[in-house]
């Protein structure tokens, strides 16, 4: 495959952000196609270094970089966790991930909070809390 | 000393607190949502009364020597919380054998793999005042127990002890 036909690609960056943990996957638009994957295990529990905004930016850039090597311009981006809409939660967190896939030299698209809701016959508003 | 009882629905959190051996008042805090109407509308798609948060702190005020548990409970002030965790594979088994719907019990697990709850009540009390309790291979009079030391003080707070992020 030349660049020449891959390029322009527009991907999705789906980010998985727990409590101590990051992963990111870059996929084709349909989510069908894997085009990058952060290494499982990168960022190890209970280790609350590595559990740091800077490792999850050096797994991005590790990512974006796979990314751009498989001619994919830029992303849609997709994250699921309190990570990503709690700044102060303790997870290494969405936004640090997805300035890096910026920096890094990707597009980024629309940012979309896709993280599921517990729920047993009653659930919480969005943003509740004291 | 008020305690809340929190956790993924499937975690296990009615079943052991309905075992506890303790001097608190025990609330089942989804219970009291129906039955007093506290709520501000309906999720349609998730058949859920979505919790008028306001209201159910007010109903807590003043109550003290209460334990209350519901998925909900990180969201009030409480002196301790303990957060009952499983395997997203076992909280769907769970859910499925109490009759829950299949996208019920997926988005539940889902929730638990990206540890949902636990961020939030990190968020909201600290990591101080959390207390991880993993339920996935004990059965409910031991999550009882394990729940009892928490409120005896028996135990270090914990967070972050469980990873369940493999199963994503
Ligand atoms: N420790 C446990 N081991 C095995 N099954 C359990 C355990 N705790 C609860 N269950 C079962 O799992 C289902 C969900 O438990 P429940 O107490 O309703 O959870 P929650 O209140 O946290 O949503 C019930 O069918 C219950 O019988
Ligand atoms: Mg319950």
């Amino acid at each position: 495959m030349s660049e020449a036909e891959n390029d322009g690609i527009w991907g999705v960056a789906h980010v998985h952000a727990s409590f101590n943990n990051t992963i990111i996957t870059i996929t084709d638009q349909t989510g069908a196609e894997t085009l990058a994957k952060s290494s499982g295990g990168t960022v190890v529990k209970q280790n609350r270094d590595e559990a740091s905004p800077y490792a999850a930016m050096q797994m991005a850039e590790v990512v974006a970089e796979k990314a751009l090597d498989r001619g994919v311009e830029g992303v849609d981006v997709r994250v699921r966790g309190p990570g990503g809409n709690q700044q102060t939660s303790p997870g290494p967190g969405a936004q640090a991930t997805i300035r890096a896939l910026a920096r890094a030299g990707l597009e980024i698209g629309r940012i979309e909070d896709v993280t599921p809701t517990p729920h047993d016959g009653t659930r919480a508003p969005k943003n509740s809390g004291f | 000393m008020r305690v809340a009882v929190t956790g993924t629905p499937g975690t296990g959190k009615t079943t052991a607190t309905a075992r506890l051996d303790t001097d608190l008042d025990v609330v089942h805090l989804n219970d009291v949502i129906k039955s007093e109407g506290f709520s501000t509308g309906v999720d349609e798609e998730r058949g859920s009364l979505v919790a008028d948060m306001d209201a159910v702190a007010e109903w807590l005020d003043g109550r003290d020597d209460v334990l209350f548990e519901s998925h909900l409970a990180h969201n009030f002030e409480a002196d301790r919380v303990a957060v009952l965790r499983a395997h997203p594979d076992t909280v769907v088994d769970r859910l499925r054998g109490r009759g829950d719907s299949d996208s019920k019990a997926y988005e539940n697990a889902e929730s638990e793999a990206l540890d949902v709850v636990l961020s939030e009540a990190v968020h909201h009390h600290g990591t101080d005042s959390v207390y991880e309790i993993d339920t996935t291979d004990r059965d409910p009079d031991a999550v009882a127990d394990a729940v009892s030391a928490v409120v005896a003080g028996e135990v270090e707070p914990s967070a972050g002890t469980v990873s369940y992020v493999d199963w994503l």
